[in-house]
């Protein structure tokens, strides 16, 4: 079986500045796989290289068995084009700290809108389709509203439906309840909670321990651009191994 | 004291009263009045002297709808809209241009930029209307040949002079407007599998408009006071038609007076375009659209009469 997500010495540069020193690992399909650590250690700089917002300098990325943003013929790596970087992308979800919405669309509108410009599906079917995602995340009701008149909780759920429009095979969350009022995280997590039950792959940047724990399959403790610790997350958090972990989650716990 | 008791224990089952509306005497604004008064008296004033001038205003009006003021209002108008349509098109691709990765198309819209921004308007349309010394043809092979001086009529010497540098205006203004839109929407369009290309089109542009629509009615009302500069290339708008008229016939500081009433018309009209221009792109970014005048009205003798009812029922 591939893996969904697989690093191979993956490092990243933004000018002088190393973000990431060589980063492994391995995401199995259907795996929920949670990355913490402090801020600044890297987790959310290499979620978005995933999906090539960010390019990596050293190493390999493959999802699903492809190389991220690069096709390689012999030994030879040959950039891939706009279009071809974007055709990679429909295939991977991905939801923000800060939500993103488009604020010119209803919600219902926003969910519609990559399945009928990018997959040319009819407006009808992509309607129909985007009311019964928004059912999923609880938000029937709300398909006419613009984001500016939904809560934090209820845009960071539409931008999840949205993700989830273009029917892909992974998902990525890069902190998708840090922005949120505390009261609002659980119906966020309750959705995400869903959707891993659903048997989606999903990589998970987040400071929601308790999440890790009860939902999670893998978990990895990033630090300084590194990945330091590696296991099951009720392991990893309950037995942390590495003294930066176990400073790091007796801050956070 | 006794009333108070008398409101916590007195209804049982009978609704509480709702709590009584504060009336209080509101702040006498003196001052509000004194300006209005100084205000009156000046304007007073200065209409007296235009009065009192020696000025024939009864010729106004009686050529405020002459056939050729109006053609010249016409055509004033129709440049002007030609020319910002020239002007809009091609500022957005320039924009588009400057803000690509390609460094070739990039330079070219800077250089575009700085020619057109960098030149007077007055000198750019003398130089469309005699570019004739430079090509004396135009030859397009087999779509178009023609002598310059044929090809180049005053009306194409003025749409080019005004458009093409409107253009380098509008491609600024669209520049600040794309910038304006939060990095997180290119990305989340990008995460979605969307190409460059329909990012820019369905979720950059429409939220640049927001900050593109404002400067860009400034420009249009610019623009309609710019034309009475196609003088220079022998266009017939309204300024020439009123100096035209105001030599025959209607006395000349007359029509020029006439030609003042009649750019303040249109750009009144347009401002209030403009207005609801801005409403519409509002969308999403308000929770609440700013009514228009009319419901501001409606809404005005809406509560007038629900006071009227409440004031009754109280009494």
């Amino acid at each position: 079986m591939t893996a969904m997500v697989k690093a191979e010495g993956v490092h990243k540069s933004f000018g002088a500045i190393e973000v990431l020193k060589g980063i492994d690992l391995e995401v199995a399909p259907r795996e929920v796989f949670c990355l913490i650590g402090p801020s600044g250690s890297g987790k959310s700089t290499f979620l978005r290289c995933i999906n090539h917002l960010e390019k990596i300098n050293v190493g390999r990325l493959y999802v699903d068995g492809d190389l991220v943003g690069y096709r390689q013929q012999g030994n030879r790596l040959y950039e891939l084009r706009d279009r071809e970087v974007a055709a990679q992308r429909r295939d991977i979800g991905m939801v923000f700290q800060r939500f993103n919405l488009f604020p010119h669309m209803t919600a219902v509108e926003n969910v519609m809108e990559a399945p009928v410009q990018v997959k040319r599906e009819s407006k009808a079917v992509a309607r129909e389709r985007a009311l019964k995602l928004l059912d999923r995340v609880g938000l029937a009701d709300k398909a006419g509203n613009y984001p500016a008149q939904l809560s934090g909780g209820q845009q960071q759920r539409v931008a999840i439906a949205r993700a989830l429009a273009m029917e892909p095979k992974l998902m990525l969350f890069d902190e998708p309840t840090s922005a949120l009022d505390p009261e609002l995280v659980g119906d966020v997590l309750d959705v995400m909670r869903d959707l891993a039950e659903s048997g989606m792959t999903m990589i998970v940047v987040t400071h929601e321990m308790g999440f890790a724990r009860e939902v999670g399959d893998a978990l990895v403790f990033m630090d300084d651009g590194v990945v330091v610790e590696t296991g099951h997350p009720r392991e990893v958090l309950t037995n942390p191994q590495h003294e930066r972990t176990k400073s790091f989650l007796s801050k956070v716990l | 004291m006794t009333v108070d008791i008398d409101k916590v224990t007195g209804p049982s089952g009978a609704p509480a009263p709702a709590p009584e509306a504060i009336k209080a005497i509101q702040v006498r604004h003196y001052g509000r009045w004194v300006s209005a008064v100084i205000a009156l008296g000046l304007l007073g004033l200065l209409v007296n002297a235009f009065a009192q001038g020696k000025v024939n205003w009864g010729t106004v009006p009686d050529y405020s709808f002459d056939k050729d003021i109006l053609k010249g209002v016409r055509n004033t108008i129709w440049l002007t809209i030609v020319a910002m349509a020239l002007g809009v098109a091609l500022g957005v691709v320039l924009a588009v241009m400057r803000l690509s990765k390609n460094p070739v198309t990039a330079s070219i819209a800077w250089g575009y930029i700085w020619f057109f921004r960098g030149t007077p308007v007055y000198v750019q349309l003398l130089l469309w209307f005699n570019l004739g010394l430079v090509f004396e043809y135009i030859n397009l092979g087999p779509i178009y040949q023609d002598e310059w001086a044929d090809f180049m009529t005053p009306f194409l010497a003025a749409l080019l002079g005004l458009g093409l540098n409107e253009a380098a205006y509008m491609a600024e203004i669209c520049r600040a407007g794309i910038q304006s839109v939060d990095e997180g929407q290119t990305e989340a369009s990008h995460a979605l599998g969307m190409s460059q290309a329909k990012t820019l089109r369905r979720v950059v542009l429409p939220q640049a408009m927001r900050v593109i629509v404002p400067p860009t009615g400034n420009e249009f009302i610019n623009l309609l006071k710019t034309t009475s500069l196609v003088i220079a290339v022998q266009y017939y708008d309204l300024l020439q038609a009123a100096t035209n008229v105001g030599q025959t016939s209607g006395g000349t500081v007359e029509m020029l007076f006439l030609a003042a009433i009649w750019y303040l018309v249109v750009t009144s009209v347009l401002s209030v375009g403009q207005f609801y221009l801005e409403r519409r792109f509002a969308r999403g970014s308000l929770r609440q659209l700013p009514p228009t005048p009319w419901q501001k009205v409606k809404a005005n003798v809406g509560s007038l009469s629900t006071r009227g009812t409440k004031g009754g029922g109280g009494a």
